[in-house]
């Protein structure tokens, strides 16, 4: 059985990638919340990990001059949860964050864990699509950002390139509005069965992600443009339609395709209902 | 290949500076039950997902389970067995035993380190406050009234009122 020859500790991003392009089977941890339990459980067996809690560059949440807020990639759940600058639109943000797991597994893991994870059940995927935000990568050559629709990939894949880490979550300034995520599980802190999340500004201009119901965040510019303003009964129900025929959900222990085909569009209603 | 079984490792542990041997991918967990013996926190899933193991870190509960040993040297461990003195804790384990919110006990450890940091952050909790703050501590015993109702009755205790 493989063993883990190394764990090492470096206090910069810059050091953490230089251990990484060292060793090609060294992988990086985060808040451990999902790497040490798939450890614990031998689906994975790493040689060497480099652990990104020491590095003060990855941590915290703070507004960059032109309004951007900037959440580092070692930010924890709990810290999300409670930031009160996240508010407005940028709520489905926090409130996402609020959601995942229990309290004190959101004491460890963070967002950067979370979005390089990319499992279609977690909370945070849909809100940064809901949020428009973008997933900043760094590399020793580097730094480049994607929107998060372009980030998730598929089933468990991202755009990361190897050598590559996500180093920040970055949301575009709040907008005066509301920021919903809605979420269905089995019991509290489940993975989501379907999860709904939606920015509605001020001026009606509308965003909706959905999670569960495909590999990655399920959304569509014109159910957007469909949503935004003040959509008539039938509109909606053209809204819901459309979403419902792009889902691509799968059967699991938590819930038939057929089910959530099912549930997804009340879903989307109800949060439309709390966003007006 | 250098064995790394039993890399020497020190721990800040309940206030005192520890010295142990762990393997790099030993948890917190491991070292705290099998090396020191250490047995209040408990494994159960070894998954993050039932709450026993809920030791605290850095003045937070967190998961002894998926901590790993070497990865936790800077910071500032407390288990049950070091907070005999602490007065959040007495008046919570007073509650439990009073209000029989324990049956086989097994998660008791892992509740009482969760529900210290809710009191600690909320002195009145209302049912649903406790009910959040102790979502991810299963108990398979109790069907979880006595629990809520003790946390809520150690909280009163502890602000003075009878």
């Amino acid at each position: 059985m493989a063993e883990l020859q190394g764990l090492y500790r470096p206090t910069t991003l810059r050091a953490a990638l230089e251990l990484l392009a060292q060793d090609a089977e060294a992988r990086p941890l985060a808040g451990g919340a999902t790497l040490v339990a798939m450890m614990n459980a031998r689906v994975l067996e790493p040689r060497a990990l480099v652990s990104l809690g020491s590095i003060a560059e990855l941590r915290g949440i703070r507004t960059l001059e032109e309004g951007t807020v900037r959440i580092g990639a070692f930010t924890r759940h709990s810290e999300t949860a409670a930031d009160p600058g996240l508010s407005n639109t940028l709520a489905v943000v926090r409130e996402a964050a609020g959601q995942i797991a229990n309290a004190t597994v959101r004491n460890m893991g963070t967002i950067g864990g979370s979005v390089a994870f990319a499992d279609p059940g977690l909370d945070y995927p849909p809100a940064l699509v809901a949020a428009n935000a973008r997933i900043e990568m760094t590399s020793l050559t580097g730094v480049r950002s994607l929107s998060a629709s372009e980030f998730f990939v598929d089933w468990y894949t991202t755009a990361l390139l190897p050598g590559e880490l996500v180093s920040a979550v970055l949301l575009p300034a709040a907008v005066e509005g509301v920021g919903r995520y809605h979420k269905l599980a089995r019991v509290a802190g489940d993975y989501a069965i379907v999860s709904v999340a939606i920015t509605r500004s001020s001026t009606g201009a509308v965003r909706v992600a959905v999670g569960g119901c495909g590999p990655t965040p399920l959304s569509d510019e014109g159910v957007n443009t469909l949503l935004s303003g003040a959509p008539s009964t039938q509109t909606i129900d053209a809204a819901c339609a459309r979403l419902v025929e792009l889902a691509d959900p799968v059967d699991d222990v938590r819930g038939s395709a057929a089910y959530r085909r099912q549930v997804m569009p009340r879903m989307l209603r109800s949060a439309l209902g709390e966003s007006t | 290949m250098k064995s790394t079984d039993s890399l020497s490792l020190t721990l800040n542990l309940n206030n005192a500076t520890v010295q142990t041997q762990a393997a790099f991918a030993d948890t917190l967990l491991t070292v705290l039950r099998d090396r020191l013996q250490l047995t209040a926190a408990k494994r159960g899933c070894n998954q993050g997902v039932c709450g026993a193991c809920t030791i605290s870190i850095d003045g937070k509960p967190m998961r002894a389970c998926l901590s790993l040993a070497h990865n936790c040297v800077d910071a500032s461990l407390h288990t049950l067995e070091g907070l005999e003195t602490d007065q959040t804790l007495r008046a919570l384990q007073s509650a439990f035993e009073q209000g029989g919110a324990l049956q086989c006990g097994f998660c008791t450890p892992g509740m009482l380190m969760a529900a210290r940091a809710l009191v600690q952050s909320n002195a009145s909790p209302t049912v649903e406050q406790v009910q959040q703050a102790l979502s991810g501590n299963l108990c398979r015993c109790t069907g979880y009234r006595k629990i809520i109702d003790a946390v809520r009755s150690a909280a009163q205790s502890l602000r003075g009122e009878p």
